[in-house]
């Protein structure tokens, strides 16, 4: 759970960009440029000089924007560990700070250099001024990079949330049927109601791993296997499966939990409402270097509403999704008599 | 009092009748796997109390205590059921009792205590609620003292007499008690209205025609009991049975 927690906190801590990185200073660098250009544009109206304005202005603007990259790299982790508002008041009464202290040493450099680097204000004009124009550009910038870092923030927020969905795999139904099953069991056959009760807390167990996590398809058809029990004990002679799974290389990586569903929604929405129930056929096979396997049931045509299983499937969707993207995909047959759900992924045996 | 243990899953009833046997007072006189034999079930061994499961194959529960209350003395319905936000919702308002499983044996005592004072009513608001599947796969007719369920996709037209509904079906004909009102309201996917009296099942008309007195018929498919059957339209309905017979 910790592992769990730690490692979004560090991610979302990162608030600001990472100033030593080439492709951070290059973009610093180009901003500078481009906000050069604009203050030239506005200042001069002389023609034939509006280069040699630029050139001036993007020196001195390097001047200021270079020293305070070096500072936000150099001070990141100490801006940073002060918390987040904070953290963006502190750059910008740093890199201001900064931004005066290299205008006083420009203006002082051009009473050495008086010939060749003239200054066209007073002392406390060109302060002012360099003050003024550093704490608008200063300011915008922060509230860039504040913005975003929220929206960074949001994202990963976003993906935790949707992996905690996808954690939450276990229909309630189920489990409380289940619990209902072994209560009775207790006192009719108190050694089936104990491997009941083992069942339910292995399945659970690996309800409640990680989801990253891929696994071998031997455990994944183990778990099936489990959660089959569970379902025969309270389905009775009206829930059969048929597993077709020989060929396949037992050894192969699979998105952990997704097969375990399929079956769970097969009985849901199939096999439970047949009156005299039906066969799930859980069927493998091996196509060149992708796996294949399908899970069906009949289907009760009783003109039943049937959006339940929409959230089982997204949820398997995505796992493929991020697991294998494009390599990867999760087909529904919707006939009149059978459901189908093919899942179609890269053979990786090395992995596990 | 006797109670009739409704569930799908033997487990769940052997649970249900174990409870029952350490309460004294109460006596499980039957087990059904589903609504339809739960139904047939009531009318042959007129039990007091139905602990009815909700989430069964073919009829479900909440269709099986619509049937029951229409019998004389209908029995007192008591739900059980896993997990089922909306319909337990729906019964917290409208004081139905329910037993949430595993089952609790003080709950269940409490539920069948309040069941057996309450009788079973107020079901016709529950099935309002979103949420709870509400249409009927059936219709049911009173023959004498017994409840005959009408499949839905057996009927092929209903007709109002003055007081009752008459249910034309491939086995014959019934009355029930439902107006046709709500009939259309329940099914009016399925039936289309053809006059004030009338609703026709839109899959079995064969064909609209002219009548030498310039009226507007349906004529029924053949394959009902008694061969073609031709039912005039009204005016006012004529354009509407066009319409739905076009989206067919």
């Amino acid at each position: 759970m910790t592992a769990t927690q730690e490692s979004p906190d560090q991610e979302t801590q990162a608030y600001l960009p990472d100033f030593c990185a080439a492709g951070t200073l290059f973009v610093v660098v180009l901003v500078a440029e481009l906000v050069a250009i604009v203050l030239t544009l506005a200042a001069h109206d002389t023609p034939g000089r509006f280069l040699i304005e630029l050139s001036k202005s993007s020196f001195f603007i390097l001047w200021l924007v270079l020293p305070g990259s070096a500072l936000l790299c150099r001070f990141k982790r100490r801006l940073e560990s002060s918390g987040k508002t904070r953290a963006f008041v502190l750059s910008f009464v740093l890199l201001l700070a900064m931004c005066l202290a290299v205008a006083e040493l420009a203006w002082q450099l051009t009473r050495i250099f008086g010939e060749s680097l003239i200054i066209e204000d007073t002392h406390t004009g060109f302060l002012f001024r360099t003050f003024a124009i550093g704490s608008i550009v200063i300011a915008l910038a922060m509230r860039y990079l504040y913005i975003s870092s929220e929206w960074r923030r949001s994202i990963v927020l976003e993906a935790q949330s949707r992996i905690s969905a996808l954690q939450a795999l276990i229909r309630p139904h189920f489990l409380f049927n289940s619990m209902n099953t072994i209560a009775s069991l207790t006192r009719s056959d108190p050694r089936q109601a104990e491997e009941a009760v083992e069942d339910l807390s292995d399945l659970l167990r690996a309800n409640l791993r990680s989801p990253k996590d891929r696994t071998s398809l031997k455990e994944e058809f183990e778990i099936a296997a489990i959660y089959q029990r569970i379902e025969k004990l309270r389905l009775g002679d009206r829930l059969n499966i048929r597993w077709d799974i020989g060929d396949l290389p037992m050894r192969a990586a699979i998105p952990s939990l997704t097969i375990q569903p399929l079956i769970e929604n097969a009985i849901y929405h199939g096999i439970e409402l047949l009156p005299d129930g039906g066969e799930v056929k859980v069927s493998g096979k091996r196509d060149g270097d992708h796996l294949v396997i399908a899970v069906s049931n009949p289907v009760a045509n009783v003109g039943r509403k049937t959006d339940g299983n929409k959230m089982a499937m997204s949820n398997i969707r995505q796992r493929y999704e991020l697991a294998y993207g494009s390599r990867a995909s999760v087909d529904v047959d919707d006939g009149a008599d059978t459901y189908t759900v093919s899942l179609r992924f890269p053979l990786d045996e090395a992995a596990i | 009092m006797k109670v009739l243990v409704v569930d799908d899953e033997q487990p769940a009833r052997d649970r249900l009748r174990q409870l029952l046997e350490d309460m004294p007072g109460y006596e499980a006189i039957g087990e059904a796997g589903n609504g339809e034999q739960a139904v047939r079930l009531c009318t042959e061994l007129r039990p007091d109390i139905v602990l009815l499961d909700i989430r069964m194959p073919g009829m479900d529960g909440i269709e099986a205590a619509h049937h029951l209350n229409t019998l004389e003395s209908p029995p007192a319905v008591v739900f059980t059921t896993a997990y089922d936000e909306y319909a337990i919702d729906a019964f917290e308002a409208r004081a139905i009792g329910y037993v949430l499983k595993p089952v609790r044996r003080s709950r269940l005592e409490g539920a069948l205590q309040h069941a057996a004072r309450v009788g079973g009513s107020a079901l016709s608001e529950v099935a309002e609620q979103p949420g709870i599947e509400t249409r009927r796969q059936h219709v049911c007719a009173r023959v004498q003292d017994e409840l005959r369920l009408i499949p839905i996709a057996d009927i092929s037209h209903f007709q109002a007499d003055q007081k009752y509904v008459c249910v034309h079906h491939d086995n014959g004909e019934h009355l029930i008690d439902d107006s046709l009102k709500s009939l259309e309201k329940e099914f009016g996917d399925l039936f289309v209205r053809i006059h004030r009296a009338a609703l026709v099942a839109v899959s079995r008309i064969d064909r609209l025609e002219r009548t030498p007195e310039g009226k507007v018929r349906v004529v029924l498919r053949d394959d009902s009991h008694d061969g073609a059957k031709q039912l005039i339209i009204s005016r006012r309905h004529v354009a509407e049975v066009r319409r739905r017979l076009k989206n067919v």
